[in-house]
């Protein structure tokens, strides 16, 4: 069985901060980590190898820096990965990030079939979710996006039953392999690497492609290739938070309050 | 008597040829440990030697250490005429005597009185054992066994000397006062057949009782009589405050999974344990209901090296005495659930906090067995409690222990007074701020005392802000040492960086942890506790407590301060000098003797789930004292002391305060 | 004497050079590398831009491009020089480079997305955007449908906004599949040709929307918070969080159609249902290729069925801490969540005291959770509980410690008894959900 996990390093959005007095992005000390829901599609094709001795291959998009990522999920047991680096892929939005991707697959695919591909839901700094669903549009793979589980995987039959998370239900479903799953976080919990597979993969080579490789029509990938672009970027407006003393006679307005916020917030609304 | 003699020396020569047969293969066992070079400084190891092996200073700091030191003492001076008697076995005109009849009548006479002091000793111990026996003495055979060959061998003794005066064999029966009393006691019961008979039963008991001590001690924890002199001359020198160094290199082994992965003073250690039980009773875990056992983990120990041990020299020839080979199959995994194993949980769960080590009269030091095999199960295995991924994940990427952003580590300072350090401009002092104090809401508070404490003072101080980094403390003890050195190395860049040559910290972890292990690191610098800066300052007149206040308040000592550093009585300077009148008291364990709040050791990241949580023990032994404040000197025990306080439901009557809270509350 | 060298010719217009302006950077992933064509641009490993002067030659596409106006243009000393030596009548050409066919996309669509013939609400939100838009653009807004046995849903789009409505109705579109579902949008798309097209952020509309936009090798912006028309270029202004919603980006799509966006469920406002509205049916026979990948559902299955409490995901979580000083206490905890459909945590000291099980607690040692809405009762903020739950979208916290750390992270803090304010929350929310008979209900 051949697992592909596209990975993303992005910066720790959670650590961005906004400068109340400029309004401009605070990045500095801001590290660049993988994409947390990367990382556990790494860990559910790693119990897949665990269970069905897997192949898996990691691949990431990104600058060379990005090539740590990769590195750590060597560290965590993947068995091979590629980096896709080329200033000509850069400035890519989902749509030409999912053709550089789907690209690489294809060769990988040619050499050693590929039976699953594993995404992350999203990234944390796009939110999209668009690159897996596009990955497997290109490669018409079936589509199963925000799993929580894998029930039941049967390579004779290529068959794979997952269940799904919805808004307000589960799904299971069945489907045919190949396929391209999308996870949540809750899918599993994540490993620590060992230090002696850390301190081997520090060492592995890691391949990098570059479009002199995969040779795709610059018109389609990188900045050329997206049809989106960003005109502007702008600090959002922010609640502060308050604080209210309901000790003594204020309780009622302070629970009207709280009413008020919870229609406010669209936790209840008005039909 | 000639056929006597002749059995008597065919046993002799067995017995000694078999004990030096078990000698040997303890030497053997040793030698399959690591090398380490315990013979440097002879003439300090020889003092303690004597101080700590034949004057048992350690041994007689508890109840009935006097009795151990007693019966010690008994058997070296028996040695003397023991060996007389051994040799005058075969040799029947063999005698000391030829030292000189005075001081060969002072040598009789010092054992006659040590044999009944041992004897009486012996007594006591039995009574002690089944009637007043403390929790953590376990009731074994192998105690009776010993305690009853010891009493055969003075009642034998004697026994065979009184029949030797009643029968007038023997010119010295002057110097024997106390078989001349038993002597005199036969003479009233006995006819001369049956003293005969008696006389000659007891040099029987004497001799064979001997010669089955001398092999029953290495299958017995009596072992010790053997090893703990040994263990005591080449004991460290310092309080094992820190592990050693790892080299990250591929190829090498991190931590110890195997019992030959130690060293052989490691192992000697394990082979000197007397199963006293003081450790055990010392434990902050053991007293709460968990499993672990520090004198059962290294029993554990040495019955481990006595299985692989055994195994692994039976398929070599007797002349050899070499190290493990890389290859040696281990039968019984030294960690793991098996009896002749240590099991995972029972490493978890300790804190760290020393008290075994302290207490241990022979100088074992358990905690660094047990980090090693910590640095095996994180590093080699990815093995631990899972409430640690997240604790490691934030130490590695964000560099405290929360995930929280290393962007808002100096936010605390935002608002205050408070210097950064700034490169070309040094400053006398770096107050290394720590975790807790620059995110934990409570801790800010007492950071920011020892901000107003130092600006009151005048010092000349700063601090790094967002380039500092966690110092690591709770990596490092709970096995993980590969981000600890990462961050031990950025943060002391950082110091060099701004040519920092003394650091200040508030928390007891992150002082000992620059203290003590950065050391290894290259990291040398001046490090001093708030509570020892704030003492010096009092006692330079740069501060004065003016404000008294008048409760009472109990000082808890923090393991990494009193056990680790030794620092005891600086934190009680501070206190006595905010205090008006007499208000100071101790609870029953403090000082060295301190009992730990539960924290330590990475414990503060993990769940406590078995037994009695060690903070309510703690908290409850702080309000037994009858203090409406508990003063700490580290974040940790804040905590676990703030935690402690709400269990018991007594917020509202008792306060936790650091000293610096209370000096800062105290000044003008 | 005249000057030798530059006597007859003027000379050339200096193009300047471009530099980078400390700070604005953020990293958007090397844009200015992308477009740059002389390779003088190269990113550091903060993502930064790192400018060689020798080979830019003063193109600006960098600039262009840059979404913070972190690259600036700049002259040389010698440049400043000849610059003003330079004619000052400069005139800049305005040039609207459109490609032909994007005029032939006319039209703003809305996916109505329909579980069982049951409309999404998030569908007719859209309606009510997707009017603005098309009178904006002046044109036409229909919306689509697939399903099985679907039609009275026309109606109810003609009476949230549509003009037209397009259907495809087919037992084969009974349950929602990716491949089914794809082919027929893109064959809708694809004859039909609308300008922009809007869904549904919801699980189902994610999973449809990029596979749609990879499909007909179109522009998507998802999770929009903002959609407006531009008056000079008649282009779709998507505005969205990024960043981990730390900043908002606008986003255009000006090559290629249709003009993609998703939006999350009561971000935008529906119209007020006219009754009796109505328009033109449009329907469209199903005609699945063989080859489709098709996906079998075998199971439904309710959230509430969980036996186990799922903190991790759960939308609305309210919590007890110390100061609900009982166990039984938090049956008030229960009933509060139950109402707001949410489940009940607790603190490590609530879990510690035996108040609540293990699988409850939020914190360092326990879940970390990130709801739409928290409520801490009792919960003084230690820490160890922070962490756990600080980066939830809405906290609310009820204390009567106004000191405590909780209310550092709290939206809406609450200096007050607990057992005066739950009970009272409690009351209010049944008033509110009864009284309006529905009218009111909740949301997440």
């Amino acid at each position: 069985m051949h697992i592909i996990v596209p990975v993303k390093m992005v910066p720790d959005t959670t650590l961005v901060k906004i400068d109340p007095e400029t309004n401009t992005l605070v990045r500095e000390g801001v590290p660049f980590i993988t994409n947390p829901f990367d990382t556990h599609a790494i860990e559910e094709a790693l119990r897949l190898k665990d269970r069905y001795d897997a192949h898996v291959t990691v691949i990431s998009m990104g600058p060379p820096s990005a090539e740590w990522v990769l590195r750590r999920a060597l560290s965590l047991g993947a068995d091979q990965a590629i980096l896709l680096s080329d200033r000509v892929f850069g400035g890519a939005d989902t749509l030409a990030t999912s053709k550089v991707l789907s690209e690489a697959i294809k060769r990988l695919h040619n050499e050693h079939p590929v039976d699953l591909i594993i995404c992350g839901m999203q990234t944390i700094d796009g939110d999209t979710a668009q690159v897996g669903p596009g990955i497997a549009c290109r490669m018409k793979f079936t589509q199963l996006t925000l799993v929580d589980r894998i029930l039941q995987l049967d390579l004779a039959q290529k068959r794979i039953q997952v269940r799904r998370k919805l808004e307000e239900y589960y799904e299971s479903v069945e489907a045919s392999l190949p396929a391209l799953l999308t996870v949540v976080r809750e899918i599993n919990s994540l490993r620590y690497p060992t230090v002696p597979k850390k301190l081997e993969s520090a060492e592995t080579m890691i391949p990098v492609w570059s479009n002199e490789i995969l040779k795709l029509d610059p018109n389609t990938i990188g900045l050329k290739g997206s049809p989106t672009n960003v005109r502007r970027i702008f600090a959002p407006q922010r609640e502060k938070g308050e604080i209210i003393d309901a000790m003594g006679d204020n309780k009622d307005a302070a629970v009207n309050m709280i009413i008020d916020k919870l229609f406010e917030w669209n936790i209840v609304i008005q039909n | 008597m000639f056929v006597g003699q002749f059995i008597f020396a065919v046993l002799f020569i067995a017995a000694l040829i078999f004990f030096a047969f078990n000698f040997y293969r303890l030497l053997a066992l040793l030698c399959l440990g690591r090398w380490e070079n315990r013979f440097d400084f002879l003439l300090t190891r020889l003092k303690n030697m004597f101080v700590y092996a034949f004057g048992q200073l350690r041994v007689i700091e508890r109840p009935y250490g006097v009795n151990h030191l007693l019966i010690f003492w008994g058997f070296l001076t028996l040695l003397a005429l023991n060996a007389e008697f051994l040799i005058s076995g075969i040799f029947p005109a063999f005698s000391l005597s030829f030292i000189g009849r005075i001081p060969y009548g002072l040598l009789l006479t010092a054992t006659e009185i040590m044999s009944l002091i041992v004897l009486i000793s012996v007594l006591i111990a039995v009574i002690r054992r089944l009637f007043f026996r403390p929790a953590y003495i376990e009731l074994s055979a192998d105690a009776f066994i010993i305690l009853f060959m010891i009493a055969a061998l003075m009642v034998a003794y004697f026994g065979y000397h009184a029949g030797e005066i009643h029968l007038g064999k023997t010119d010295w029966a002057g110097w024997m006062p106390v078989s001349g009393m038993v002597a005199n006691l036969f003479s009233s019961v006995s006819t001369e057949p049956t003293v005969q008979t008696v006389t000659h039963l007891c040099w029987w008991i004497h001799a064979l009782v001997l010669l089955a001590f001398l092999n029953y001690l290495p299958y017995s924890k009596h072992l010790h009589v053997i090893t703990a002199i040994p263990n005591c001359f080449f004991r460290s020198f310092d309080y094992a405050k820190t592990v050693p160094r790892l080299i990250f290199q591929r190829g090498n082994e991190f931590g110890i999974s195997r019992i030959t992965q130690f060293t052989w003073k490691n192992l000697l250690d394990f082979m000197s344990c007397t199963e006293c039980g003081r450790c055990q009773d010392g434990c902050p875990a053991n007293h709460t209901g968990k499993t672990l056992n520090p004198r059962d983990l290294i029993h554990r120990g040495k019955l481990n090296l006595f299985t692989n041990g055994r195994s692994i020299l039976a398929g070599r020839p007797l002349d050899s005495l070499l190290p493990t080979p890389a290859d040696a199959e281990m039968n019984s995994p030294l960690i793991g659930n098996g009896e002749n194993s240590i099991s995972e949980a029972d490493l978890w769960h300790c804190t760290t906090c020393g008290a075994c080590m302290t207490n241990c009269p022979v100088f074992i030091e358990h905690v660094p067995k047990i980090i090693e095999m910590r640095r095996h199960l994180v590093m080699e295995q990815s093995k631990f409690p899972e409430e640690l991924t997240n604790f490691f994940m934030n130490s590695e990427q964000r560099f405290n222990p929360w995930g929280l952003a290393p962007t808002d580590r100096a936010k605390w300072a935002q608002d205050l007074p408070v210097p950064f350090v700034e490169e070309g401009k040094p400053v006398e002092y770096l107050f290394f701020v720590g975790c807790s104090g620059a995110y934990d809401s409570r801790s800010k508070n007492v950071v920011t005392s020892v901000a107003k404490i130092f600006n009151h003072a005048g010092l000349s101080w700063g601090i790094l802000g967002n380039e500092e980094k966690c110092c690591g403390d709770s990596l490092r003890r709970l096995g993980n040492e590969y981000v600890f050195e990462q961050l031990a190395r950025d943060n002391i860049a950082t110091f060099r960086k701004y040519g920092i040559t003394k650091i200040v910290t508030h928390c007891p972890h992150g002082y000992s942890t620059l203290k003590n292990d950065y050391a290894q690191f290259g990291g040398e610098f001046e490090v001093l506790h708030h509570s020892q800066l704030i003492d010096q300052l009092i006692r330079e007149g740069k501060l004065t407590l003016s404000k008294k206040s008048n409760g009472t308040t109990v000082f808890h000592d923090s393991c990494y301060l009193a056990r680790y550093n030794e620092i005891t009585e600086a934190p009680r300077n501070v206190l006595k000098g905010t205090q008006s009148g007499s208000g100071f008291v101790e609870m029953p364990r403090h000082g060295q003797n301190g009992f730990c709040c539960g924290a330590g050791g990475g414990r503060m990241w993990l769940e406590e789930l078995e037994g009695k949580r060690i903070n309510t023990e703690r908290t409850e032994e702080a309000l037994a004292t009858g203090a409406n404040t508990i003063a700490v000197a580290c974040p940790f025990c804040m905590t676990m002391f703030e935690d402690g306080l709400k269990d018991l439901d007594v917020v509202d009557q008792v306060h936790v305060k650091d000293i610096a809270e209370l000096v800062a509350e105290s000044m003008e | 004497m005249s000057q030798p060298s530059d006597g007859n010719k003027r000379p050339k217009r200096p193009r300047g050079k471009v530099r980078y302006i400390e700070g604005k950077c953020i990293a958007c992933g090397g844009v200015c590398q992308s477009a740059c064509p002389f390779d003088a641009i190269d990113i550091n490993d903060q993502g930064e831009p790192i400018i060689h002067l020798a080979k830019c030659n003063g193109c600006r596409k960098c600039i262009k491009v840059c979404p913070t106006e972190a690259i600036e243009l700049f002259y040389t000393p010698e440049e400043e020089k000849i610059l003003s030596e330079y004619y000052k009548t400069d005139d800049i050409k305005k040039t609207a480079a459109k490609l032909s066919t994007i005029e032939d996309w006319k039209g703003v669509w809305v996916f109505v997305e329909q579980i069982g013939g049951h409309a999404h609400s998030v569908s007719w939100e859209l309606l009510g955007v997707g009017r603005t838009l098309a009178s904006d653009l002046n044109v036409e807004l229909a919306a689509f449908l697939l399903g099985n046995d679907i039609g009275n849903l026309a109606e109810e789009a003609f009476g949230y906004g549509a003009d037209k409505v397009y259907i495809i109705d087919d037992p084969m579109l009974n349950h929602y599949q990716t491949a089914t579902y794809l082919h027929g949008c893109v064959s809708l798309i694809r004859k039909y040709k609308p300008e922009i097209v809007l869904m549904g952020a919801t699980g189902l509309g994610r999973d449809l929307a990029g596979a749609v936009a990879t499909e007909l090798r179109t522009g998507l912006t998802a999770d929009c918070t903002g959609l407006t028309i531009s008056k000079e270029d008649r282009l779709l202004e998507q505005t969205r969080p990024a960043f981990g919603g730390n900043i908002m980006a606008t986003i255009l799509s000006e090559t290629a159609r249709p003009q993609m966006a998703s939006v999350r469920p009561r971000v935008m406002s529906k119209r007020e249902f006219q009754q009796g509205r109505s328009g033109e049916i449009v329907r469209e026979s199903f005609l699945l290729p063989e080859q489709t990948l098709l996906t079998k559902i075998l199971e439904i299955i309710p959230t509430q069925s969980q036996s186990s409490v799922n903190l991790a995901a759960a939308n609305i979580i309210v919590s007890g801490g110390r100061g609900m000083m009982a166990p039984e206490n938090f049956a008030m905890l229960k009933e509060l969540a139950d109402l707001l459909g949410g489940v009940v945590g607790a603190s490590r000291s609530a879990v510690d005291a035996g108040w609540m099980p293990h699988a409850h607690q939020v914190g360092q040692t326990g879940k970390t959770v990130k709801p739409k809405l928290y409520i801490a009762c009792g919960i003084s903020g230690a820490i160890q509980h922070l962490v756990g739950m600080q980066t939830s979208d809405y906290i609310i916290a009820i204390n009567k410690d106004k000191n405590a750390p909780i209310f550092e992270v709290a939206h809406l803090g609450i200096v007050g008894n607990v057992f005066e304010i739950v009970p009272a929350m409690i009351a209010q929310l049944k008033q509110k959900l009864s009284h309006a008979e529905n009218k009111s209900k909740i949301a997440v």
